[in-house]
């Protein structure tokens, strides 16, 4: 497949699998840590949503489907299948060290490595995803933060997981 | 069965579900050692009066139980001696039998002393309120 064509669409996949996984296992509702809550009322005090702002926070103080998306990438990479695995078991560990129970990053990464598997018959490779992936993590925080927590709310309330402060 | 599969799986797939790893095993054994550590490791959880399910609230409990972390750690595990290519016998299925029960049994005795559960959101020092 066209490197670029694959990396487009290697990025939309990335971008709905984390997605979803972390606002179905309540990044949007609650912040893990002191540093996602000050995150989030920042975000919310230059306009944005404070389910989103929670939502970023989180993925940025400790490693859930976001990092776990990305390090299944490279493991797939590195080492097939098994490196998909393995990419949980070490999301897991740091999950435990960041006092986070985890859910979010193991399940995130053992569906981008069935993602990555199913993905590959179709001629997309893992080293699409990686790059897919970095794009998908630099809309959420890099390109305007307000206005993607907007969106990321949104989400979280067609899951029921929005904040309730 | 398992090689009929796997040329069909090889064949169909344009990157080598492999990578880099030099692994010995065809897909269908590793398939099946993963199921014998996932399902060994929840058994024997069970067995040492693990509870099924975390405590709730699901999403946000640190408890340890048979379904979580147990076969994560047990497939992990496994995955690493696979990619080391270290199959003991049978295609791998003793190596992941013993995974299995070892995993449990660290889950039951050592998990809290290697992974504390943090500190309530209420005590600690507070910065900015």
């Amino acid at each position: 497949m066209n490197e670029v064509i694959g990396i487009i669409i290697a990025a939309v996949l990335c971008w709905l699998n984390f997605v979803i996984v972390d606002t179905y296992f309540g990044l949007p509702e609650q912040p893990g840590v002191r540093g996602a809550r000050i995150i989030g009322k920042d975000v919310e005090k230059r306009g944005g949503d404070i389910a989103g702002g929670f939502f970023q926070g989180n993925i940025l103080c400790s490693p859930d489907a976001s990092a776990g998306t990305l390090m299944a990438s490279i493991g797939y990479m590195l080492l097939g299948i098994p490196g998909g695995i393995i990419a949980a078991f070490l999301v897991f560990i740091g999950n435990r060290l960041c006092a986070d129970p985890g859910y979010a990053g193991t399940t995130g990464c053992l569906t981008a490595t069935a993602i990555i598997f199913l993905a590959s018959f179709i001629g997309l490779t893992p080293e699409m995803f990686i790059v897919g992936m970095v794009i998908a993590i630099f809309t959420i925080m890099g390109i305007d933060q307000a206005r993607i927590s907007v969106v990321l709310g949104k989400i979280a309330e067609k899951f029921n997981r929005h904040a309730r402060e | 069965m398992f090689n009929y599969v796997f040329d069909t799986i090889y064949f169909a797939s344009y990157s080598n579900f492999y990578g880099l790893s030099n692994i010995s095993l065809s897909l269908g054994d590793m398939l099946f050692a993963y199921i014998v550590a996932i399902i060994c490791s929840i058994v024997v959880a069970l067995l040492l009066r693990l509870p099924l399910l975390p405590s709730k609230p699901y999403r946000y409990s640190f408890d340890v139980s048979a379904i979580y972390p147990t076969p994560i750690i047990a497939i992990g595990i496994l995955s690493i001696f696979l990619v080391l290519n270290y199959t003991f016998m049978f295609n791998g299925l003793v190596l992941a039998a013993v995974i299995g029960v070892l995993s449990a049994l660290f889950v039951k005795y050592l998990f809290d002393f290697v992974f504390p559960t943090p500190l309530d959101e209420n005590s600690g020092d507070d910065m900015n309120e």
